[in-house]
């Protein structure tokens, strides 16, 4: 005979630890090991018999993993913890007795120094892992950001929390990663494809953020701690990959003075004995360039290059400039010399694309390569920036309370093609059917209210609607003043049940009805039906009213023909035919499958009902505004 | 001769229970003294003076001396006398040989007797002048009095004042001074005290000098801060280690999901809330809401305010990604169809009914019940307004009808299953607790007359006994005249009658009465019989095996199968179901269904086990009747209190290795729900695949299969 197992010793019952005894086994207090748990990734679980578990008892409770608490006794941080409660005793006994130089010592000489990189290491074995694990840490990081230092938030912690964005919209710029991003009310979504990691992080818009009283900063910091190591970690190696050094100048005085992103020079790592400062754009200096200036000690290079057409016949001369220019001010900021007005009036610059077929561009950089962006006062100049400079424009200007680092302040600018304005008309203007053209190079000088000729204006939406979309799109539709298109999140895919908002009405009608069909009587025959009547197009505007009515939820057989009427009975016959079979043939099922298919049954009748709520509500919006 | 008797002495003697000895003793000398005597003379060797009386001295086959020792016979003066006597009974408690004369058993397997315990005057006596050591104690194994000397009681006190029991322990001894602390006069060294415990260590100074030094040039500063040491940043993964192996216990924290359109600045105006779904977001529990935020239009980005949560949704995303539980959930990507069973397509399994052909439209009130003839020309059925009709089925005619009672319902109406005798139809209709037997008067004569017979037939034998507690009477003639031949009347309501294959016997069951529930009645004889002196829990229904003499009687909650021939229980089947309410046996015999009133059908296959083989529930409300059809098609069909009938394919094989194979064929809708109740009873033409039904809304329909199925 088998030995009988004991109870307890097994399975669930010795898997799983409640969170009391987890504190007890470590010996420490809850706020460290709430402190440990967010380093070390450890998550309660979800014991599938929690009664067994429990060692009998039902009462609801916290488990952990057993073995993860167990990993967590050999911690090297739970040393740390413990050096500096020991430290806080000490200290806190100086300071009782009065011993300030001394307290002052400790702080300065003792005080422990957590680590986290060996835990960096441990959580994500592979850089792909840590890749994944990136969308909270850069929601976190860009939310601290932005929020006000006080007495819980320290400014340090701010300042850093900063520096790691910009670090990372570098890269992402540098590199040309981004993909989509999508204005919502909470903020901006940005999504990056990095390694093949598809990266989406959120960054709220620029207010004061309203900071709640019911929420723990101790934890949120806990957080933000460990997100700046693992960033730094994930800079590090990104950043060496591409060659380039890390951590990259940091200019104070710029960063101060609002230059934003130009605050950080990203250097080329040395090879040989040089260090490289790199062009802000790919279409930068050619590979005779960059032997050019190989034997140059430091050669630092604005980024906010302008790479036009006319401007790259002159480009070694003005390098050379802006060179010299650089190394006398050691600033980071351009110094641009505006080319001739003259002949910038007559030439505007063309952007040469690589397009594809469907009018979607091959590369991301390509997008806005060769447009000169003007920011008006108004405008968001963090993201446009970002986001123009990912997608290959390099030469920005905006107004100059905006901050340092533009392209230009100067509005008139004639280089401009486009510039992004977000406040109403002053006087209504015409929008002429021939903005394309104009963008295809044909500017007829024409001066009209408070508008430079010769360049486009449009509504910060279009930036967004361009990306998302991977084409340069009419302008026209995102004049100012005029009403914008409906912003779509770029992530909604449309499956066959769903909704599609930007699908033409007309043939989100037929769906319409064929989706309704198939809700009430619904069968495949009838959509055939319905393709062979509208071929003939004779009844189509009859069939349509009586769809209506059956949206309407109006009797069937109200008015329509008698064949109509009798082709529906034979319809609805064949149906309910078939409504029972199904009937029968869940009868027949075992409960636990039946339980199954009904959950599933209903929750795709919960999405088909979404489905024709907004359908419904939008022919009642179309019905409307005829 | 004498040696002789004298082992015939020690025989007996060893046959003799123990005690008897002791009553008659015999002392060693006058036993050993003659069989001294009479040993012969050349065997016999002097017996040395130092032996016990009584040894003998025989030579054994090697030719040495052998003593013989004579029997040592118990008594106060022998050598074992001493020896302290044990008890060998162990564990055993004294008072289980209460009864007994004797205490337990020594080491020679005699008894111990009880020692005497004195009358209450040798008590006082004992108490007047106690032995030395006595403690009142009665020891176990002896049952005498235990006395204590005057050392053990000693060492029993200085065990309860917790001192060591050996004599002359001392706890406490002097400590012996191994090494004294005493200072000794007289030194052992008169070295003077050396000046260099005096005076200052050079080396010391040197040492001192040396840090002051390196303070004055600035190599050491005291008290200086650590620098602030930026974090250092490394290439962790530089040896390009694996991905993380899948782990079953590793469950990564799910990403939040991608906003959708209607967070938005600008979401198409159909994802706007009207004011309704506004008001119902508004009054939702912040918990129970699909989102946390109302979507809302702005026609320009510098209208849009700043969001007031985020802070907020970071933070409840920290609590999720270290508080809140994580399992690993299998995520069912297919299509629901499948999930559903392939069956049979129904059109192979025709044919079966599938519409109403006829409506036997006239009873008032509900019909109860409904029966076909053993021909399958009539149909007989009983309802609530008390009459018994019978229709013509082909027509849907009205061809007779009786009044049986006035308030009181038709509850059950059965033809006798077969004409062999001269085609007599009979019809039993039961109302209230008297069963009436029906010769409808519209056949022809000869038939009328024959069907009369059989019931008349047994007036003689009714007289002979009439034990029973049930009575046959013959109705007024007028009665007769209009077909009713006989009634029977038992103690109380009946509910279902059932006949046996052969016509002869029919039973009846009435459900309210505790003891005299279920009758035989034998229509030859015109006898009834109780089967049962007591039945078990509250009989429902019972029916007759079609083939062998077996009774199924269906109780509320088991159905007990009798051998009527043998007259035992076969066997109990155990539905599982709350409460039976129907049953129907497959013609083979095999197999049966079980209707019950809580919405289950239960298949028993009587040769798998007693628990069902398939337990189905599709009625919305309770059964009411089950029925297999009789005939050869494999169809069975379950009505409900919903109005539905369902009919399903029940093919029943022949090997034992098959299970029958179950397919629902037809839910069949026609009946209306009346007062609760929608169908009442169903039965099966014999040979046709024809349906009958009685409604609770008073009307009877019958089921064919429609014609243009067929094309």
């Amino acid at each position: 005979m088998a030995k009988i197992k004991k109870r307890g010793t097994s399975g669930n019952a010795k898997n799983f630890i409640t969170r009391t005894q987890a504190v007890r086994k470590l010996q420490i207090s809850l706020p460290d090991f709430r402190r440990l748990c967010i380093f070390k990734g450890i998550y309660p679980r979800e014991p599938r018999n929690k009664k067994k578990a429990n060692k009998g008892n039902s009462a609801p409770n916290t488990f952990y993993y057993t073995k993860d608490i167990q990993y967590l006794l050999h911690e090297p941080v739970l040393q740390k913890f413990r050096d500096h409660k020991a430290f806080a005793k000490k200290l806190t006994k100086a300071l009782g007795r009065g011993e300030y130089g001394d307290a002052k010592r400790l702080e300065e000489n003792h005080k422990p120094v957590v680590r986290l990189d060996h835990i960096i290491k441990e959580r994500y074995p592979s850089f792909a892992d840590a890749l994944r694990d990136l969308d909270d840490a850069l929601s976190m990081l860009h939310l601290f950001a932005n929020l006000p230092s006080n007495e819980k938030i320290q400014p340090e912690i701010i300042s850093k929390c900063q520096k790691v964005c910009h670090e990372w919209q570098h890269f992402i710029i540098k590199t040309h990663t981004l993909r989509k991003s999508f204005l919502s009310i909470k903020g901006i979504y940005y999504q990056a494809e990095i390694q093949g990691q598809d990266i989406l992080w959120l960054v709220p818009y620029k207010f004061a953020q309203n900071v709640p009283g019911d929420v723990d900063f101790r934890i949120m910091l806990t957080f933000v701690e460990f997100y700046t190591t693992l960033l730094g970690f994930v800079m590090y190696r990104l950043y060496t990959l591409e060659n380039w050094v890390y951590p990259p100048k940091f200019d104070q005085k710029a960063d101060e003075a609002g230059a934003g992103l130009a605050a950080i020079t990203v250097e080329q790592k040395e090879t040989g004995n040089a260090i490289h400062a790199i062009e802000a754009a790919p279409a930068g200096p050619t590979a005779a360039e960059q032997g050019a200036i190989e034997n140059l000690p430091v050669v630092e290079v604005t980024e906010d290059m302008m790479k036009t057409t006319i401007e790259e016949k002159k480009v070694d001369e003005e390098d050379a400039e802006a060179e010299a220019g650089i190394n006398d001010t050691k600033n980071a900021i351009d110094v641009f010399k505006p080319i001739d007005a003259a002949n910038a009036g007559d030439v505007l610059a063309q952007p040469i694309l690589a397009v594809r077929e469907d009018g979607t561009v091959a590369e991301p950089e390509d997008l806005f390569k060769g447009t000169v962006f003007f920011l008006s006062r108004e405008t968001p100049r963090d993201p446009l920036e970002f986001i123009l400079r990912s997608f290959g424009c390099n030469s920005i200007g905006w107004d100059a309370v905006l901050g340092e680092g533009a392209f230009t302040h100067d509005p008139l600018d004639p280089r401009i093609t486009h510039q992004v304005v977000d406040r109403p008309p002053m006087v209504a203007l015409p929008v002429g059917p021939d903005d394309d053209t104009e963008m295809a190079g044909q500017v007829t000088a024409r001066h009209t209210a408070g508008r430079v000729p010769g360049r486009i204006y449009v509504q910060p939406q279009y930036v967004w609607d361009c990306i998302n979309a991977g084409k340069l799109l009419k302008t026209d539709v995102y004049a100012p003043g005029a009403m914008l298109p409906p912003h779509l999140s770029p992530w909604v895919k449309v499956d066959s049940n769903g909704y599609d908002p930007s699908a033409p009405t007309g043939l989100d009608e037929n769906g319409d009805v064929v989706n309704d069909m198939d809700v009430d009587v619904g069968s495949d025959e009838e959509s055939e039906a319905e393709v062979v009547k509208d071929a003939a197009e004779g009844s189509e505007e009859e069939e349509e009213e009586e769809e209506e009515s059956e949206v309407e939820g109006a009797p069937l057989d109200a008015a329509p023909s008698k064949k109509d009427n009798k082709r529906k009975s034979e319809l609805n016959k064949k149906d309910r035919e078939e409504e029972e079979q199904k009937e029968m043939a869940k009868m027949m099922m075992p409960r636990k499958k039946r339980k199954l298919y009904e959950k599933m049954i209903y929750s795709n009748s919960k999405k088909d009902e979404e489905a024709k709520n907004l359908r419904k509500k939008r022919k009642e919006l179309e019905k409307a505004r005829k | 001769m004498e040696d002789d008797e004298d082992e015939e002495e020690e025989e007996s003697d060893e046959d003799e229970v123990p005690f008897k000895k002791v009553t008659k003793p015999r002392t060693l000398s006058e036993a050993s003294k003659p069989s001294a005597s009479s040993v012969n003379s050349d065997t016999e060797y002097q017996v040395d003076d130092e032996l016990p009386e009584g040894t003998r001295v025989v030579k054994d086959s090697a030719g040495n001396a052998r003593y013989i020792y004579p029997e040592i016979d118990p008594r106060y003066d022998t050598d074992d006398t001493d020896v302290e006597e044990t008890n060998t009974i162990g564990n055993i408690p004294l008072d289980k040989y209460e009864l007994y004369p004797h205490i337990g058993y020594d080491i020679n397997g005699e008894r111990i007797m009880r020692p005497a315990t004195g009358e209450a005057l040798d008590a006082l006596l004992e108490q007047i002048d106690l032995p030395k050591g006595w403690t009142g104690i009665i020891d176990k194994n002896t049952g005498k009095g235990l006395n204590l000397s005057r050392e053990e009681l000693d060492i029993l006190k200085k065990i309860t004042r917790n001192e060591i029991p050996e004599e002359g322990y001392d706890p406490y001894p002097d400590m012996v001074e191994y090494f004294t602390s005493k200072t000794e006069v007289m030194p052992l060294s008169s070295a003077p005290e050396p000046k260099r415990r005096f005076i200052p260590s050079k080396h010391e100074a040197k040492r001192v000098m040396k840090i002051v030094k390196a303070i004055r040039e600035g190599r050491i500063i005291p008290n200086k801060p650590k620098e602030k040491q930026e974090e250092q940043f490394y290439d962790i993964w530089a040896d390009n280690p694996p991905p993380r192996p899948d782990h079953i216990m590793n469950i990564p924290a799910p990403k939040l999901p991608p906003p959708t359109h209607n967070e938005s600045y600008n979401p198409p105006a159909e994802y706007l809330p009207t004011e309704k779904e506004k008001k119902e977001w508004e009054e939702m529990e912040p918990e129970d809401r699909d989102q946390d935020y109302l979507p809302k239009k702005y026609s320009a980005l510098r209208l849009v305010p700043g969001y007031d949560k985020n802070i907020n949704e970071r933070f409840e995303r920290c609590l999720d990604l270290y508080l809140a539980p994580r399992v690993r959930r299998k995520k069912l990507n297919i299509d629901p169809e499948s999930l559903l069973p392939k069956l049979p397509s129904p059109k192979d399994l025709r044919p079966f009914p599938t519409f109403s052909s006829h409506k036997f439209i006239g009873h008032i009130g509900k019909v109860r019940s409904v029966s076909v003839d053993p021909l399958g020309l009539w149909l007989a059925t009983g309802g609530d307004d008390g009459t018994v009709r019978v229709w013509e089925i082909t027509s849907g005619i009205e061809l007779w009808q009786i009044r049986l009672g006035q308030n009181e319902a038709v509850t059950c109406v059965r033809w006798r299953p077969t004409t062999e005798f001269a085609n007599a139809y009979i019809i039993a209709a039961s109302v209230g607790d008297h069963v009436h037997l029906l010769v409808p008067p519209f056949f022809p004569k000869s038939q009328i007359t024959a069907g009369m017979e059989v019931i008349q037939a047994g007036y003689g034998h009714a007289t002979a006994g009439t034990e029973s507690s049930a009575k046959w009477t013959k109705p007024p003639s007028t009665l007769t005249k209009q077909g009713l031949a006989l009634t029977i009347t038992v103690k109380a309501p009946i509910k279902h009658i059932s006949w046996h294959r052969k016509g002869d016997y029919f039973a009846t069951t009435s459900p309210n009465q505790a003891n005299n529930s279920i009758y035989i009645h034998h229509l030859p004889s015109h006898k009834s019989q109780l089967p049962f002196r007591k039945t078990p829990g509250l009989p429902q229904l019972v029916e007759f095996h079609p083939i062998k003499p077996h009774l199924y009687l269906a109780t509320q909650r088991h159905v007990r199968i009798y051998d009527l021939a043998k007259q035992n229980l076969l066997k109990v089947l155990q539905p599982g179901s709350k409460w039976i309410s129907s049953m129907s046996i497959h013609p083979h015999g095999n197999n049966i269904i079980i209707g019950s009133y809580d919405k289950r059908l239960l298949w028993h296959d009587l040769d798998l086990s007693t628990k069902p083989y398939k337990t189905l529930r599709y009625h919305q409300r309770a059964i009411r009747s089950v029925s297999f059809h009789m005939g050869a098609k494999p169809l069975f069909a379950t009505a409900s209190d919903d109005g539905t009938i369902q009919i399903f394919h029940g093919q029943v094989f022949n090997d034992l290795g098959t299970n029958p194979r179950i397919v629902p064929l037809k839910i069949l809708r026609g009946h209306k729900i009346t007062d609760g109740l929608g169908v009442l009873e169903i039965t099966w033409h014999d040979r046709e695949e024809w349906l009958f039904s009685a409604g609770a809304d008073g009307v009877v329909r019958m089921w064919q299969q429609s014609a243009e199925a067929w094309l």
